[in-house]
């Protein structure tokens, strides 16, 4: 460490500052080198996550159902089956049959590229407005927040379920993409407030003011300095309405305000199995199980994916579980140098 | 009879009254990378009706010294060694030995403490005169007169008592804030005030004040008290001595005036020339080198050694315990002989 | 004083904060003066150390002159160029914004939110570079940040280019904070109580470091503390002026020394007697007639330190004393105690207080 209060060396410092490489790298190599830090760096940090693996598992899994599974398994019909066919009794029906005889293990693979599609349409709708909309409005404060936070909060304030239905009824949308998108419709205004609350606190650090003195743009700011800090919460919630656009649906398919089609969706088998004495019976409780468990653990990989990114956000995470040099903290004892 | 760990404690022959008696106090965490000790075989007396200051930087120990005496550290940190405490009247109790419920007891009726970051020790929804209700109710203390004795602290502490108890916490400026506290920390009448960095967070002017002001409240109301900071020039004008805390051991104890004007222990020396203050020759203050240890991995032998300028080979066998260098003042070092060595740049004329 | 054009110049500069809520527009929001009728100007090279307590404004102060702070009254100019006016749309100032905006920066106080926690050392000091300097390609961001590591002291600066900043001391994260304001070579850098969240020992490290830096990449320094001594240190080794704030004006001002040994302002004076020295002396009585400071929503009439202050007279209260310049010793005093005509030497004392010299 230098000794600081020696005589200065202006020619050192100048030197310093107009520092350059002495090698310039190829365009090809500066592009390695981007696509490491931000995209590779970052992949490898959430790997190394047990719960961010686990996560990444079940979802591929799903997807592999739905993108593969719709051609291997049968798309099932009424009365291919014996009724009420319990699991684990046949090869034909793994997962056995329901009430009119409709294999549950097909059901449950033909309905998932529509819900994936649903889910994923909702999540990433109410998400993304929810942390522009709220982000946005908690930086630039002022009237500007003012009027943006009035608007969200009439969003927020008009009833959710009559509006769903009054849209898809007008709309009579097919496609799981829309339909998501309609189920929550009003769904980020509340999260908009949340992440509003958040931000303001955050706009006040000192690193954000010193962003600014940077001289550095507004989406800049928004995106680099604040956007991290909330993600964790972000993805928690894009999780949350995710599992919502699921039972949200349930409703609409009942109203018959969305096409009853026979085999679209878990919740609607939920439901229909709940009517065909799921819960009373033992011979219909397979009928209930399997689509609930479908949905649980699909809600549990998309959790668990979202918490394993908590170290790609949060280095501090990331620390505790590698060696740095500089650990030196202990339980509750302070770290040298810094008062509390 | 002085023991040589009395001797170690600053006891002189002729002893003044200790009413804390401090002996081979340790408090380590277990931790993944090895044992951290924050506190390492700390002795020391302390005085009766006397002001005592522990100096320290941020990761000497200091703040576990203060949970210590309460009997407080968190968990799962372990504290061991004998804190022996003398009441006015009747027997010696050992701290650390407590039952839970007499600690309970104990805890702000003979030892009291106002916290660090202590501004926000106060329950937001609940005006002041609440809090000091709920202090007197949980000890079983009648309450009338308990919040006359309130408002008399407050008012020898420059505060109107009618205000201060009426209001809420976020109503009152931090120096407020900080005066009531210790109010509170004082309405039971405990025989020992522990304070650990009470004005960190405050102005210069209300720091200066406050310093005056417990003077005056340790002479009124018979009251010792234990003042830890980082601050050694503030501290000065309050304590009657000065323990300097390095590395969670002790390395010197003494006056306040030995202190300052002949430090023995080179790591007080170079605390003293790097403090900024305004009457010392500025090309005379220097920082010091090198950093603090970590409670895992203190530096065998003296854990000063690595920084010191008067480090011998022997520094690194042999860890120093305090030696007497006078009745009043002791120092941990094995060449403290050779302490003139280091220039105190307070000695430099202007 | 040279009469070069200041870096910057603060010109009658009030900066009024609105508190409460203001959705109902007929309310009458409580205004929290901040800062009233600052005049200051900074020059090339130049160290203005400013002490206050808290509310004195001085923070307020500190981001005015840094451009974070936009005045409610009076100008801020960058070498002549209105900064506010710069930034409006259709304006054709003489000096762009954005050159402005590069050459004032700042340090914070607090360390542990100085730099963002999410970045890594080299990514946070990458993006002044990247803004600025867009001819310099990624292995020369990298050659400047290592130098620059380096040249602070802290070695081997590959380790420490790659830790995020909870792996770093304080004293660190400061000095990293440091860099990042270097980086630009700004003309103005606000140090906004930059050492007094680091240890005592570790403050004369940072200060001398400041200052080395200070002289040899030609900055200007505003350095802002509530801790005289440490003002002092700044100040004095630089040869730089020293400035006292209370409740939003500006007290006092001179040469550090000068203000230091010859302290005008009663202010001042409670100021030094607060900064504990090393020498013993008996714990004495503050010497001001009232220890808690005025709401600032509701300063004082007049002088706004006339409740406090040990000399104040009724003429105190009534007018507020404009900062008189003694040319020999270019050190300026806010009171009327330095004016032997004045006609403060006329009227009562208040209560407790005393019109002795």
């Amino acid at each position: 460490m230098s000794n600081t209060t020696e005589s200065v060396d202006l020619l050192e410092s100048t030197e310093a500052l107009e520092a350059v490489a002495e090698e310039t790298l190829t365009k090809r190599e500066r592009w390695a080198l981007a696509i490491e830090r931000s995209l590779l760096a970052p992949a490898r940090i959430v790997w190394m996550d047990i719960r961010a693996r686990v996560g990444l598992l079940i979802i591929f899994g799903f997807v592999a159902m739905a993108v593969v599974g719709t051609r291997v398994i049968r798309e099932p019909t009424v009365g291919e089956g014996e009724r009420l066919e319990p699991a684990f009794s046949s090869v034909a029906h793994p997962l056995g049959t329901d009430s009119v005889g409709r294999d549950i293990l097909g059901q449950i693979v033909h309905a998932s590229p529509n819900m994936l599609l649903m889910i994923l349409a909702g999540g990433v709708f109410t998400t993304v407005m929810a942390t522009s909309v709220g982000a946005t409005s908690g930086y630039l404060g002022g009237r500007i927040d003012r009027l943006i936070m009035s608007v969200t909060d009439i969003v927020m304030t008009i009833p959710g379920l009559p509006l769903v239905v009054i849209l898809a009824a007008a709309l009579s949308p097919q496609n799981p993409l829309v339909v998501g998108v309609i189920l929550t419709i009003n769904a980020w205004a509340g999260l908009a407030r949340a992440i509003r609350s958040q931000v303001l606190t955050i706009r006040e650090s000192a690193y954000v003011e010193a962003s600014k003195a940077m001289g550095i743009s507004t989406p800049s700011i928004v995106r680099r300095d604040i956007l991290p800090n909330i993600m964790p919460y972000v993805l928690i919630n894009f999780v949350d309405a995710a599992r919502n656009v699921i039972f949200a649906s349930v409703g609409l398919y009942f109203i018959g305000v969305l096409p009853y089609d026979s085999v679209v969706n878990w919740g609607v088998m939920i439901d229909l199995a709940y009517q065909g004495g799921g819960l009373q019976s033992m011979a219909a409780v397979h009928w209930l199980l399997a689509p609930l468990l479908t949905i649980t653990i699909l809600s549990f990989g998309l959790i668990m994916f979202a918490q394993g990114t908590d170290r790609m956000f949060n280095p501090r995470v990331r620390a505790r579980h590698t060696t740095t040099p500089a650990d030196g903290d202990a339980s509750s004892s302070e770290s040298p140098g810094e008062q509390r | 009879m002085n023991t040589s760990s009395d001797l170690q404690a600053g006891t002189p022959r002729t002893a003044p009254d200790p009413i804390l008696r401090i002996r081979d106090l340790t408090v380590r965490f277990e931790m993944d990378r090895g044992t951290s000790r924050v506190l390492d075989g700390v002795n020391l007396d302390i005085h009766r009706n006397e002001i005592i200051g522990i100096v320290g930087e941020s990761g000497s120990g200091k703040s576990m010294l203060a949970s210590a005496l309460l009997d407080a550290v968190v968990k799962p940190g372990v504290t061991e060694g004998t804190i022996t405490y003398s009441p006015p009247d009747g027997d010696d109790i050992d701290i650390l030995d407590l039952s839970a419920e007499d600690l309970r007891q104990f805890r702000w009726e003979e030892i009291s403490m106002v916290f660090q970051g202590a501004l926000s020790s106060f329950n937001p929804t609940m005006a002041i005169g609440e809090h000091f209700q709920e202090t007197l109710e949980a000890h079983g203390y009648p309450v009338g007169p308990g919040m006359d004795r309130a408002a008399e602290l407050l008012d020898d502490l420059y505060l109107d008592p009618d205000r201060v108890l009426s209001s809420y916490p976020h109503e009152l400026s931090g120096g407020m804030k900080q005066r009531a506290l210790i109010a509170l920390a004082l309405v039971l009448d405990p025989e020992v005030l522990v304070m650990d960095e009470p004005t960190a967070a405050l102005d210069l002017l209300m720091q200066r004040s406050i310093v005056s002001l417990l003077a005056e409240l340790r002479d009124k109301h018979d009251l010792t008290m234990v003042f830890i900071t980082h601050d050694l020039p503030l501290v000065t004008k309050l304590a009657d001595r000065i323990g300097v805390l390095y590395a969670f051991e002790f390395a010197e104890i003494g006056k306040t005036e030995t202190i300052l004007k002949e430090p023995a222990h080179p790591y007080t020396r170079a605390l003293l020339n790097a403090t900024p203050n305004l009457d010392a020759p500025l090309e005379e203050m220097r920082p010091i080198a090198g950093s603090a240890p970590d409670p895992v991995n203190v530096p065998e032998g003296c854990s000063y050694r690595t920084r010191c300028p008067l480090a011998t080979p022997d520094c690194e066998h042999e860890d120093p315990l305090l030696e007497q260098v006078t009745d009043t003042h002791r120092v941990a070092c094995h060449h403290w002989r050779d302490a003139e060595e280091i220039p105190l740049t307070t000695e430099v004329d202007k | 004083m040279s009469a070069e054009t200041p870096v910057i110049s603060l010109s009658d500069v009030e900066v009024h904060f609105e508190t409460g809520s203001s959705l109902n527009p007929l309310a009458d929001n409580d205004v929290v003066r901040a800062a009233d009728g600052i005049d200051l100007d900074i020059f090339e090279n130049d160290v203005v150390a400013i002490v206050g307590e808290s509310g004195s404004g001085k923070t307020t102060l500190g981001k005015t002159a840094v451009g974070l702070q936009q005045p409610t009254g009076g100008s801020v100019q960058y070498r002549g160029q209105d900064i506010w006016d710069a930034q409006k749309l259709f304006s054709k100032p003489d000096i762009p914004f954005s050159e402005i905006r590069r050459s004032l920066q700042i340090i914070h106080q607090d360390p542990e939110s100085s730099l963002n926690p999410h970045k890594s050392v080299r990514s946070s000091l990458e993006q002044p570079l990247k803004k600025w300097h867009t001819d310099l390609g990624p292995e020369d961001r990298e050659a400047r940040i290592l130098a620059m590591l380096d040249r602070v002291g802290m070695s081997p600066p590959h380790d420490y280019a790659q830790r995020y900043p909870h792996q770093l001391s304080g004293g660190e994260t400061q000095r990293v904070a440091l860099i990042r304001a270097l980086l630009m070579n700004p003309d103005l850098i606000l140090a906004d109580e930059a050492v007094s969240a680091l240890d005592v020992s570790l403050r004369v490290e940072m200060m001398d470091l400041m200052l080395e830096l200070q002289d040899s990449f030609d900055t200007s320094f505003l350095f802002i503390s509530h801790d005289l001594s440490n003002a002092r240190y700044v100040a004095e080794h630089a040869g730089g002026r020293l400035g006292v704030m209370y409740l939003g004006e500006l007290v006092e001002i001179g040469p550090a020394e000068e203000v230091l040994q010859n302290p005008q302002h009663p202010y001042t004076k409670v100021l030094t007697w607060a900064t504990p020295s090393l020498e013993i002396t008996a714990a004495t009585e503050p010497p001001v007639r009232e220890i808690d400071i005025p709401d600032p929503v509701n300063p004082p009439s007049g002088c706004r330190f006339h409740t406090r202050c040990p000399n104040a007279t009724t003429y105190c209260q009534q007018r507020t004393p404009p900062l008189f310049l003694d040319e020999a010793t270019s050190h300026q005093t806010a009171c009327y105690r330095v004016d032997e005509d004045s006609e403060y030497w006329t009227h009562e004392p208040l209560e407790g207080a005393t019109r002795d010299r």
